[in-house]
């Protein structure tokens, strides 16, 4: 398993070398100190997992996380930070306080090792999960959950589960990455997620309109429209 | 509710109330005894009588009812129902009062041969007594608003008094909460620090340890009002830089200049670490490239100046400086030295942040 060590101090990142000298499995492809270090790093070396401190000069884990298209498995390492990590809605991933206890690390590096072979990622495939933090608050968004994607200018609008976190992309780049059996582009603003479409009418205006599960109601271009029939088979 | 849930009415306000009783019931007798005696010619042995008999049992129920208000609680009742009970007593108060006066008012001071007979006599007496319990039901409710008023004066009192005593144990465990306090985050890191020395270099694991103990027993004996010499603060400074630069590694550059009539400034207990603190925090820290930390002092016109200076990122804000610890230190500086000391945060030269400390030498 390909693993890069984020942390701005030297000795910290030795220290974490040496404790996982003893996982033969991990392999320990590079290492930076800051954000912007780290993320050219990621895209050329493609780790499976990261370590990743939070406080850094230039920008935080949290940071590096968002500016990630491709969010590998991540453990974060921080003395202090507990509380920032727990701010996670999703018990998606791990953390380790410094000093690491090394049996804390055993354990991690197993759940890291178990939820790795499960998935297969590849560069470039469909996007399964998706790193949001919308003001304080950040999650690790699985894509099947999420209704319903809206364009607002820059942004999109992620509807998932309760939550309408905003993620900082443009929808067409994501598009691209987006699972095309699961996601359908219903016009210029938005994309749905098919498995929720609870009912689709034609509206007054002679346009098709597809309700969703929670409510909502989006329409479907013209354009779409007969795509969509298609698609659906109807 | 039994007695002993009851809440105790402190000796000094028992007193007042008795003054006050007597002083009101008294007042209220007098005055319509001279009137009486003097306006309507009536016998002052039989008013005076009359009155005596009368005002003993209005004291007497008013006593009473200030023991029923207090048994059945009724300051804790919302103000409709305290209201409605003050009139209901008010009116229940009045009916034998009312009764003896125009009973006492008949054997006492009327003549006989003034009654009159049979039904008019019924009528007058009954119009006579309903007069009466009328007027004493307004007395008892006279009585019943003063008391409340001066309860509530009273109860408005003491919780003034309970502010100015929260106010001031706030403001000393405020005092106390404003001493830098030792940042988790830096001994956390630090322990790591020393973790990681112990394979790569024993000996500086050492020393680490020994930096990190002395850091800890400055922070954790000093006293909040301590004053210190600045040589003293300048060895614990060291301990700290120490430590960070073993965290930080060539990030970290240190230039100190302290001349030797400002070594023995006494200035208080970790200010100058925390401007220190604050200035790897705030600065050296968030740059990836790191960068040179100068520490300088000064001693004119009998005060003492102290700057830290340290890069910063170009793009920080006031308010990104502006720490907790900056705060609770100028707080601290105001209530050791008042206007004479300060502490201000220069961020107008570009990419660079300069604390600038003025204490006086005197205190």
């Amino acid at each position: 398993m390909k693993a890069m060590i984020i942390d701005d101090e030297p000795p910290a990142r030795r220290e974490l070398r040496r404790l996982l000298d003893k996982f033969a499995w991990v392999e320990i492809v590079g290492e930076a100190g800051n954000v912007d270090q780290a993320d050219e790093m990621i895209a050329s070396l493609t780790p499976e997992l990261l370590f990743l401190d939070i406080q850094m000069p230039g920008g935080t884990g949290f940071d590096l996380l968002t500016r990630l298209e491709d969010v590998p498995q991540v453990i974060f390492t921080t003395a202090y930070d507990q509380h920032a990590v727990r701010a996670f809605e999703v018990d998606a991933l791990d953390y380790l306080l410094k000093p690491i206890d090394p049996a804390r690390l055993t354990e991690a590096l197993g759940r890291a090792r178990s939820v790795n072979a499960a998935r297969t990622p590849q560069p470039g495939a469909v996007l399964e999960q998706i790193f949001v933090r919308d003001g304080d608050r950040c999650w690790f968004v699985p894509l099947r959950e999420v209704r319903l994607l809206t364009s607002e200018g820059n942004y999109i609008r992620l509807s998932w589960g309760k939550e309408k976190p905003l993620l900082g992309r443009a929808l067409a780049a994501l598009e691209q990455r987006l699972d095309p059996n699961r996601f359908f582009r219903v016009n210029r603003r938005q994309i749905i997620n098919l498995d929720f479409i609870e009912s689709v009418d034609l509206g007054v205006n002679g346009r098709l309109h597809a309700q969703l599960r929670d409510g909502a109601e989006v329409e479907i271009s013209r354009r779409q429209a007969r795509l969509f029939k298609t698609k659906m088979s109807i | 509710m039994n007695d002993a849930e009851r809440p105790i009415a402190p000796l000094k306000s028992q007193l007042a109330y008795w003054v006050f009783q007597l002083t009101g019931w008294g007042a209220y007798s007098l005055s319509r005894f001279l009137g009486g005696v003097f306006l309507m010619n009536l016998p002052w042995v039989r008013f005076g009588l009359q009155l005596l008999l009368v005002d003993a049992l209005g004291l007497g129920l008013s006593h009473l009812l200030r023991d029923y208000v207090w048994r059945y609680q009724w300051r804790a009742l919302p103000i409709r129902k305290r209201i409605l009970r003050i009139v209901a007593a008010a009116i229940v108060c009045g009916i034998p009062l009312g009764i003896l006066t125009q009973f006492t008012d008949v054997a006492l001071l009327q003549d006989p041969t003034e009654l009159l007979e049979g039904a008019a006599l019924r009528f007058q007496l009954a119009a006579s007594i309903a007069l009466q319990m009328a007027n004493w039901s307004v007395v008892f409710l006279i009585w019943l608003t003063l008391y409340f008023t001066a309860l509530a004066v009273r109860e408005h009192r003491s919780a003034q008094l309970r502010q100015s005593e929260l106010a001031r144990a706030l403001h000393l465990a405020e005092l106390r909460l404003l001493k830098s306090q030792l940042n988790p985050h830096f001994l956390f890191n630090a322990l790591n620090t020393v973790r990681s020395l112990i394979a790569d270099n024993p000996a500086r694991a050492q020393n680490a340890v020994t930096h990190l103990a002395n850091t800890l027993r400055y922070t954790l004996s000093s006293r909040q009002d301590e004053l210190v010499t600045l040589s003293q603060e300048m060895d614990i400074v060291a301990d700290y830089l120490e430590l960070e630069s073993m965290r930080c590694e060539d990030r970290l550059r240190i230039e100190k200049q302290v001349p030797a009539d400002a070594s023995g400034v006494r200035i208080p207990v970790m200010l100058l670490q925390t401007l220190v603190e604050n200035a790897i925090k705030h600065g050296i820290a968030e740059l990836p490239a790191g960068g040179v930390l100068r520490i300088s002092a000064a001693v004119k016109d009998d005060m003492l100046n102290l700057e830290v200076e340290n890069p910063r990122p170009a793009a920080s804000t006031h308010a990104a400086h502006e720490s907790v610890g900056l705060r609770n230190a100028r707080d601290r500086l105001r209530l050791l030295f008042g206007a004479r000391a300060s502490l201000d945060l220069d961020l107008s030269r570009p990419a660079v942040a300069t604390a600038r400390l003025r204490i006086p030498l005197q205190l």
